[in-house]
């Protein structure tokens, strides 16, 4: 550090300042700027940024629960809203793409066919919607206490997954109704969740800090999330696209071999397509690590532009 | 815990040090392109190799070193830099430039609602607001029956934050922030919002953390509570430190400074004009407490009239200590007025003579303040200190003292 200078402190009390406006003082300030050595450079260890993320991972728990409160004193359904959601969705998908597309489904049930896929795409929509704006919302907050700021996406990701996992029991339903059990192969689920939650996380993450800076990103994301549900095989099975083309949008879109992953192996009984997994799973883990990055350094200047 | 080992520097430092030496920041000097067309169009003027976007320095060269325990008060008018200077010790904010270091679990309070969620309740919010410091949640359990008595919150505590009113929020806000012991409490001219019983409480239990060990930076544009509170005082002036050293020696050229600034000059073109107004020591020499004093007036009005004199007497920009009244006749000639204060009864500091000439129907002159005097006097210090500096008045009064 520096050597620290220090003006008419311990005895004395003789006074730096003199009484006057333009108040000189004993050293004037360059009034352009400081000098080039001492630009402070905020230096990031990787390993340092998770340690202190570990160490405050009791924030991600109490925001995510203080969002789940804060929603359900709000609203008269509550915790219904996290089940509506996708059921809706799924009614309006049975008559449209059933009805009026006729969308190949094979042996399974068209409204278990496309909740499948609905569970996966609202837990990435509601945390990008939430995580986006979750920096922004919460900058009162964060001008006030210092804490790891990927606390906050990572909250709204983890409130999605709370409402993901209450919207299950409709599947559980709907294997009852349809007389259809999950096949043996669902064992694949967690390494398919884990695909997800990386890209979800990185596509979070880069969102949450750049509408810091673009607000405008707020106002175009129901948009591109809108679009992105039909550019998706939800309501539609993979075998709706060109087979040539496969590669490419799973790599863009890691979503795609997840949600197909999903429907193979718990509807199906058949494993993942493990090549587009592979190709999905790179994209999204570099996602994430780019995400990740580019969060952190935007961060140090969030409190400026608030 | 002892030592902390910073993430900035990488060094060790006792708990509760504050070490930031040649702070720089700068801002945007127009902070309102967040719009991408807005962006779109400064991209395209920097790739024409015309206009540059200007900065405007809210720090410069700063350096503020407070050791554990200390407590310091941070004055300057508004936009010289104070609340900049607390978001970079909170760690909220970065600086440009410079080296900085704080030690310990940092209490930030720069705001009245300091992360304060309105859709929870006070008892929600005390737990979130610990979490946010780095507390375990048993931690901020155990303490939560203090935060809610000092608060005075028993009432209220699962309402939701909403609905409290803002003294309430207020007192939330200042009862987490001084009870989950943080080792550096940050306080940005907070109090202005609680009643007075309440601040008081405030100050009491900021010295109690002093005494423990707490370091504290406080930042108000009430003197007299600075005063009261802090042994050293850091003055910031348009970014930079103007004054560091003991309260009263900065404070005093701090007033001085902001004298200049509001140069007093009594209003002109009204129906009373003010041709003079002093306060002086009958003998010459200077005004000390207890002795005798003399206020001189000249006046002169547009035409005849009869209004009723008021002189007052003020630490600053505050309501006046004591008010003289007299009833006068003004005319176009200049009246010469002395008013005789036989005991002046004001401790040692710097005040303000006010003066307005009212009518039953209105005012003749403005209430306004017209001269500041400085008044040398036996020092307020002895004895305990931070009561002693908020008492206005200095009372003679004779102590008998034996057994009944």
């Amino acid at each position: 550090m520096v050597p620290v200078r220090r003006q008419g402190l311990a005895g004395g009390g003789d006074v730096v300042a003199d009484s006057g406006v333009a108040m000189a003082g004993a050293r004037a300030p360059a009034a352009d700027g400081p000098p080039p050595e001492l630009v402070f450079h905020r230096v990031l260890h990787p390993l340092q940024m998770l340690r202190e993320l570990w160490a405050r991972r009791e924030l991600v728990t109490v925001l995510t629960e203080r969002d789940l409160r804060a929603r359900y004193k709000q609203t008269k359904v509550g915790f219904a809203w996290a089940l509506l959601t996708p059921f809706l969705l799924m009614v309006v998908f049975t008559v449209f793409f059933k009805r009026v597309a006729d969308v190949r489904t094979g042996s399974v049930p068209y409204p278990l066919f496309s909740y499948v896929g609905l569970l996966a795409w609202t837990f990435f929509s509601g945390a990008l919607s939430k995580g986006a704006v979750s920096i922004t919302q919460n900058l009162t907050l964060l001008n006030k206490v210092y804490c790891p700021r990927e606390v906050f996406p990572l909250a709204s990701v983890s409130t999605a997954a709370v409402d993901s996992s209450i919207a299950v029991s409709i599947l559980g339903v709907l294997f009852v109704i349809y007389r259809f059990p999950p096949a043996a192969t669902s064992v694949w689920v967690p390494v398919l969740m884990l695909v997800q939650l990386a890209f979800t996380l990185g596509v979070t993450l880069l969102l949450a800090a750049l509408v810091v800076y673009f607000r405008d990103i707020r106002q175009v994301l129901p948009m591109i999330l809108q679009f992105g549900l039909f550019a998706t095989p939800v309501g539609y099975g993979l075998e709706e696209m060109p087979r040539k083309w496969w590669g490419v949008y799973s790599a863009l879109n890691p979503l795609v071999p997840v949600i197909d992953g999903y429907r193979r192996t718990v509807l199906l009984g058949e494993p993942p397509k493990i090549d587009l997994l592979v190709i999905g799973a790179t994209s999204s883990v570099i996602l994430l690590v780019v995400g990740y990055t580019v969060f952190k350094r935007l961060e140090a200047g969030f409190a400026d532009v608030a | 815990m002892t030592a902390h080992r910073s993430e900035v520097t990488g060094r060790s430092a006792p708990v509760g040090t504050i070490a930031a030496t040649q702070i720089w920041k700068r801002f945007r000097a127009d902070p309102t392109r967040q719009s991408l067309r807005a962006k779109a169009g400064h991209v395209k003027r920097l790739a024409q190799g015309k206009g540059r976007r200007g900065w405007r320095w809210a720090l410069r060269d700063v350096d503020f070193v407070v050791e554990p325990g200390e407590s310091v008060g941070l004055v300057g008018i508004n936009g010289s830099g104070k609340s900049t200077l607390l978001k970079i010790l909170a760690r909220v904010m970065y600086p440009y430039a410079g080296r900085f270091d704080v030690s310990g679990r940092v209490g930030a309070l720069i705001e009245v609602r300091a992360g304060i969620h309105p859709e929870l309740t006070g008892r929600e919010n005390i737990h979130l607001y610990g979490t946010l410091l780095g507390l375990p949640r048993r931690e901020v359990a155990s303490r939560f029956d203090e935060i809610v008595e000092f608060a005075q919150l028993e009432e209220a505590i699962d309402r939701q934050v909403k609905f409290y009113s803002s003294g309430m929020q207020m007192r939330l806000g200042f009862g987490v922030a001084a009870f989950l012991e943080p080792h550096v409490l940050l306080v940005d001219e907070v109090l202005a919002v609680g009643d007075t019983a309440f601040q008081q409480r405030c100050i009491d239990r900021m010295r109690t953390m002093l005494t423990a060990g707490t370091t504290l930076v406080f930042v108000s544009h009430d003197l007299a509570a600075v005063e009261g509170i802090s042994e050293r005082v850091v003055w910031l002036h348009d970014g930079h430190v103007a004054g560091d050293g003991p309260a009263r020696d900065v404070l005093s050229s701090y007033r001085g400074a902001l004298e200049q600034v509001a140069a007093i000059a009594p209003t002109s073109g009204g129906p009373v004009q003010v041709v003079k107004a002093q306060v002086i020591a009958p003998g010459g020499g200077a005004v000390r407490t207890q002795e005798r004093v003399e206020v001189v007036l000249a006046l002169r009005a547009s035409q005849q009239a009869a209004g009723r004199v008021c002189l007052g007497f003020s630490e600053g920009p505050a309501s006046p200590i004591f008010l003289l009244r007299r009833d006068m006749h003004l005319s176009d000639d200049e009246i010469t007025a002395r008013c005789d204060i036989e005991r002046l009864p004001l401790p040692r500091g710097r005040y303000y003579l006010w003066l307005g000439v009212f009518q039953a129907r209105g005012e003749l002159l403005p209430w306004q303040p017209v001269a500041s005097f400085d008044v040398i006097g036996p020092d307020l210090d002895a004895g305990p200190a931070g009561i002693a500096r908020l008492s206005p008045v200095h009372v003679a009064a004779h102590w008998d003292v034996g057994r009944t």
